[in-house]
């Protein structure tokens, strides 16, 4: 259970920061990181979907997939750069409470699988020579990399509608 | 939709995940039109792979909208930030309209270089600008909205 004592300290770190505080007693700065959080997710969504439709051979067919990837990368590392520091300080606000939130849990599984993922497997193909790969392994590669993501999305949306708490961390909350 | 439980989760979650669709693919088609993204390939063939994808996003945020809309529409209409966002997707409407119009007319003349031109750029920062502003608003109506 190291791992779960582990947690439950980060998330009261954060809780206890001075940007978790601030974010919290201010009116707007929550909605402001929020606004951040979700252009940003347009902006991966979109890298994500494009480059996994040339994979499935649904646009761009005509240039090779890695060229493409490539060409998105540095708005692919961008926006997932500000997805990750805006969801961090959201989190921050309400970090003991979102340990207990299964959505969240949820949320961070998938988003730690669709990273693994997007930087292993999903990266290895798009740059491989396609000359090479079946077309039945890229179109299941794009589908895998857009159910992870999706997965992310979802949790995202659900954890706002959970109002239950997992387990026994309901006795932590303040 | 008011008498549902789930209907508008539902609805609102299409809504916002069709922003990786829509916005994502208006940011690519604004980096090329600016020059900074996708500078080697055709502006008409960026133009016509994105288009039928981001107007497909466009008509599924038009749909989940009007539809979240009908169900409370004068809660909608009572808040300032909706009707800006409304005026704001007209201009929207507008800046492509000018853009087929104008520059888009004459593509074939800079369609292969990786520098556009000025008005190309103009409409690609009027547009991004615009979208900032439109999603902005759309997550202020829910904080503006009164508490079911």
């Amino acid at each position: 259970m190291w791992l779960r004592s582990l947690l439950i300290a980060f998330c009261e770190w954060c809780n206890n920061s001075f940007w978790g505080h601030g974010i919290r007693n201010s009116t707007w700065l929550f909605p402001f990181v929020e606004i951040f959080h979700l252009l940003a997710l347009g902006v991966l969504g979109g890298t994500i979907l494009i480059v996994n439709l040339r994979l499935m051979g649904l646009r761009f067919k005509n240039e090779p997939v890695s060229e493409l990837a490539r060409d998105v990368r540095p708005w692919m590392l961008g926006s997932l750069a500000v997805m990750l520091l805006s969801g961090f300080l959201l989190f921050s606000t309400e970090a003991v409470k979102m340990y207990g939130n299964w959505a969240f849990r949820g949320k961070m599984l998938f988003l730690l699988a669709a990273v693994i993922y997007t930087f292993t497997v999903h990266r290895k193909v798009v740059m491989a020579d396609q000359s090479r790969l079946a077309p039945a392994v890229r179109v299941v590669v794009a589908i895998i990399s857009l159910l992870l993501w999706t997965g992310v999305g979802l949790g995202g949306r659900a954890l706002g509608y959970v109002t239950t708490s997992v387990g026994s961390v309901s006795s932590l909350l303040p | 939709m008011r008498e549902s439980l789930w209907a508008e989760p539902i609805v609102e979650t299409i809504h916002v995940l069709t922003l990786t669709l829509f916005l994502g693919f208006a940011v690519l088609l604004d980096m090329r039109l600016l020059g900074v993204a996708m500078k080697r390939r055709r502006m008409s063939e960026v133009l016509g792979q994105l288009n039928p994808w981001l107007f497909g996003g466009f008509a599924v945020m038009i749909v989940t909208g009007v539809l979240l809309f009908c169900a409370d529409p004068i809660a909608f209409y009572s808040t300032t930030v909706f009707k800006v966002k409304m005026i704001m997707l007209v201009l929207a409407g507008l800046n492509v309209l000018i853009f087929n119009a104008t520059v888009g007319r004459k593509i074939a003349e800079w369609d292969l270089s990786p520098t556009t031109p000025g008005g190309a750029k103009l409409a690609a920062v009027v547009s991004l600008v615009l979208w900032v502003f439109i999603i902005s608003a759309g997550r202020w109506i829910a904080y503006a909205l009164p508490p079911p």
